[in-house]
Parts: C-alpha cells; structure tokens; sequence
C-alpha cells in the first residue's frame, strides 16, 4: 500500500501523532565553560528520521552537544534549529524529548505516573507506551522496585508517550549490563522503526553506535572529526563481518590508532 | 515455632523494662526505697487509677494536648512555611535566613523571663514559647529539604513541561518531604520538653500543674504518674510522626 508521505504527515500530525522525524540543523555551534571551549562552531544537518550515534571519549563534548540540542545549555554562539522550514509560531514546534544517562523517574510516582508526566489526561496513552516497551504489568509499581533496564525501559516510554519527533538519547544504556543493553538496542531499534522520528544517540559504545545508527559522528577537542555513513542491513549481525570491520575502523579511529602510528 | 520466635522477637524489646519494674516493686516491698523517694509501681498505677476515676487525670491531659498541638501547629506551621519560602527563593533566603540563624542560638527557654515580662503567666506564654522551640527544627528541615531536591529530577520534570505550582507539587515538595517528616519528628518530641518547662512555671492546670502541685503535698505517686504520661505522650507523638512517613514515604524502601 503506497501512502503519501506528505498527506501521512498532515494527517498523524492532525492526531497529534507526529509519526514523522523532524530536520536538526546545527549552525556554528558553541559552548564553553570556565574558559575551556568544549564546543566549537559545529556545523551539522539531520534529516528527517535518520538515527544518528555521537561517539567519542569522554570529556569530548558529546553529552554538552546533546543538551545544546535540546535546550538544556544556551550555546554561546551559532544555534539549534529543530524543525523544517515552516516554523510557525509555538504550536509548529517539534516535540523534542530526551533520555538522560539514569532513567530520572520520580521515586515517589507509580510507574504509569511517571509515563504519564507532563500529560494533562494521559492516562491512556501512558498505559499504551507502557505496554510497548513491555512493563503494562508494572504500571501500579514504585519506580524503586524495578530493575535498571527497566527503570529505563520506563523513561523510554515517558519519552515515547508524548510521539516525539526527534528523541535524544545521552547514553541511557551505559549503566545496563551487557545482555540487557543488547535487549534495550533491539526495543529501541523497533520502536525508531514503528514511529520513524529522528533520533540522536549519545553513547561511549562503539558497537552500540554501529548497530543502531544510519550515522555515527565522533566528536574529539569539541568538533566533529568523522561523519560515517553506516549502509548495513537493518536487523544488523554483530556477528557479520561488515559489523566487524566497521566497529573496528570506528574504534580505530576513536582511539586515534592511526595518527599515532603515522 | 516460628509464630513463637516472632512473638519472643516482639516482646524482646519490653523485658528489661519490665524487669526494672519488677525489680523495683521487689525492692519498695522489701523496704529497700522509700515511698518518699520512690513509690512502689502499685501506688504508681493506684494513683493513676484513682486519678482517671476522678476525672481530673483527663482535664489536665486535655489542656496540655491542646496546648502541645496548638504550639505544634503554630511553630512547625510558621517553620514550614518560612523554609518553603526560603528553600525555593534565593532573595528570601539572603534576606532571612541570616536572622533566623541568630535567633535559632538562642534557647527558647531563655527567653522565659522576657516572655513572662511580655505576655505574663497565661497561654500566650506558654504557646509562644513552644512555638518559638518548635519552629526552628521544622525551619531548618524543610530549607535543607527543599534545598537538598536532585537538580536532575528538576531538570528532567522542566524538559517535560512541568513548572511552576506542577513542578513544586509533583517534583520538589515530594523531594523535600522526607526531611520535612524529619522535622516533623524533631518537633514533636520537643513540643513535649518545651511544655513541661512551660507548664512548671506557672499554670491553673495541665500534666505539669498537676505534678508540680503533687510535689507540694509529697505526692510522689502523682508525680511518677505525671512523668509516666508525659513518657507516654512522647511516644504517641512519635510514633504517629512515624506513622506519617511510612505513609508518605511510602514509595521509598528505607521507610518499608
């Protein structure tokens, strides 16, 4: 069945759906603190519901980066532009929706209040996104009660509950162990695919950013020193050669193999 | 068994009281003490019998409740509402919290012969006093409450849209409540303190009249019955305060 994306767009938007990713433009981006610049003047276009990973050490900058994007430090100079063209007035405003490093649930709401934050009469909705990330069961439960991935499962559907179109990640899996970090990529994978926003990861995970991403960006001393395309078979192998060497040329580079060498 | 060893668990905390008791009933029988050092526990509780029966046991018990709550009320009211006040507004704070720091040294009860010069010997200078001691713990407690919120909890409820009266409901009263509850906690058990200096002072009735008076007449039992309620009165306020965290805080496994 072939749907207009145009007309698709209207429609999912006039639900208040927003089924579709938004364009991020960077113009000149800068930050510093103390005197230390740990932005500097980063240029950088995202279309429309491409998944981007940032890598990096830390200490690059890739976190700061994140929270200029979305509004949680003014940037010194350039600026942020979520949105295409016909940013008109508040009501056009993307929805923009973050996901810190720990899930940052309130301990003393259930859980389905917590999905439900910021939503008027969500209740609904709240249980819905609940359920696609698989804890419906949990809703009446104290955020204390679960375990990590779970407490970011949760954050990932108070994210998803208000159908945002760009979704910034700062590395929410970084804390989880190994096998459920892989479970998590698949859940996030699946659900970037059903509501197509655009996505910005932050992760120090090389393999994460290879299997996730359409892009991977590496920021080093507050610019961006790579910008790969990422043309693998979506669901990805990580076992698959391709992966392999990929990951590698990536990690190569973030570890800066090659310019020592030489 | 098992029932057993939970029922021992529960009563483990009471045998050495109980027997203090009986050591000190043995000891009155025997003539070791006596009655007008310490009465025997069955004077004790006669007295205490005979002073229920009578009704007078509960018209002083009655004053000095109303007095305690209404200090309480008065005090933690004002020192809920000034550190609410001074824990979320940085000017407030500057402007305030220096004075309230240099009246905090001061001890509530030294300011008796100045209250009774103010206010005389009625119940404005008993309330007054008991709300002076009681304001600062609660003052103190919800500043650092407010003040002690995660930022990243706040952070996060401002990037979904919460500000204002949402986010001091949702965000920053919850996360200031368990010190708040401290607060709570610390004064209720001062009220008490405060109101048996209070009422040795001068007073026509109340649990401290009524042992200050028994004094006069060498009523040592009516004064163990005096200090025995007001033991007990400690303890009720207590344990309702901790009543009120293990329901507020009920989200929170250390209060389970």
């Amino acid at each position: 069945m072939q749907i207009n994306p145009l007309e698709e767009n209207r429609v999912s938007q006039a639900a208040g759906q927003g089924r579709h990713g938004t364009h991020l433009v960077l113009r000149g981006l800068s930050k510093r603190y103390a005197g230390r610049t740990v932005l500097d003047a980063i240029h950088l276009k995202i279309a429309p519901g491409e998944f981007v990973a940032v890598v990096g050490r830390s200490g690059c900058g890739k976190s700061t980066l994140l929270r200029a994007i979305a509004g949680l430090e003014t940037p010194d100079a350039g600026q942020v532009k979520v949105g295409g063209g016909g940013g008109r007035g508040r009501a056009s405003r993307p929805e923009v929706r973050m996901m810190f490093q720990d899930a940052r649930l309130l301990p003393w709401k259930t859980v389905l209040q917590n999905v439900a934050l910021g939503l008027p009469d969500g209740e609904g909705r709240a249980r819905e996104a609940l359920a696609s990330v698989g804890l419906a069961e949990r809703a009446g439960d104290w955020p204390a009660a679960l375990s990590g991935g779970q407490r970011q499962r949760v954050a990932l559907a108070r994210a998803l509950v208000h159908a945002p179109q760009l979704l910034l990640l700062d590395e929410p899996l970084g804390a989880l162990d190994a096998l459920t970090r892989i479970e998590m990529q698949q859940l996030i994978e699946a659900l970037w695919t059903r509501h197509g926003f655009t996505a910005v990861l932050v992760t120090h995970d090389v393999q994460e950013a290879v299997a996730l991403a359409d892009r991977i960006l590496l920021v080093e001393d507050g610019h961006l020193a790579l910008d790969l395309d990422v043309r693998l078979a979506r669901p990805r192998a990580r076992g698959s050669a391709d992966f392999g060497s990929l990951e590698q040329k990536v990690l190569d580079r973030v570890l800066d193999i090659h310019h020592k060498v030489n | 068994m098992a029932r057993l060893a939970a029922f021992g668990r529960a009563l483990a905390p009471w045998a050495l009281p109980l027997l203090l008791v009986a050591a000190w009933q043995a000891a009155a029988h025997a003539g070791l003490l006596s009655s007008r050092i310490l009465p025997e526990p069955w004077a004790v509780a006669t007295a205490f019998w005979n002073l229920a029966v009578s009704g007078e046991l509960w018209t002083h018990l009655k004053v000095s409740l109303w007095r305690a709550l209404a200090g309480f009320a008065l005090g933690a009211g004002l020192g809920l509402l000034l550190g609410l006040l001074n824990g979320s507004s940085r000017r407030a704070a500057t402007l305030l919290d220096t004075t309230l720091q240099m009246i905090r040294n001061i001890p509530a009860l030294a300011l008796i012969p100045l209250v009774i010069l103010w206010f005389g010997i009625d119940e404005t200078a008993k309330l007054f006093l008991l709300a002076v001691g009681v304001f600062f713990p609660m003052y103190l407690n919800t500043f650092h409450g407010i003040r002690s919120v995660d930022p990243a909890l706040v952070e996060m409820a401002r990037s979904y849209g919460l500000s204002g009266w949402a986010l001091y409901r949702d965000v920053i009263l919850p996360g200031a409540l368990p010190s708040i509850l401290v607060g709570v906690r610390f004064s209720l058990g001062l009220v008490w303190v405060l109101l048996i200096v209070a009422e040795t002072i001068s007073a026509q009735a109340g649990i401290g009249y009524m042992t200050m008076n028994a004094r006069e007449f060498l009523q040592t039992d009516v004064v163990l019955v005096g200090i025995l309620l007001y033991a007990l009165l400690g303890k009720a306020a207590d344990w309702s305060a901790r009543g009120l965290e293990r329901y507020f805080l009920r989200w929170n496994p250390a209060y389970l």
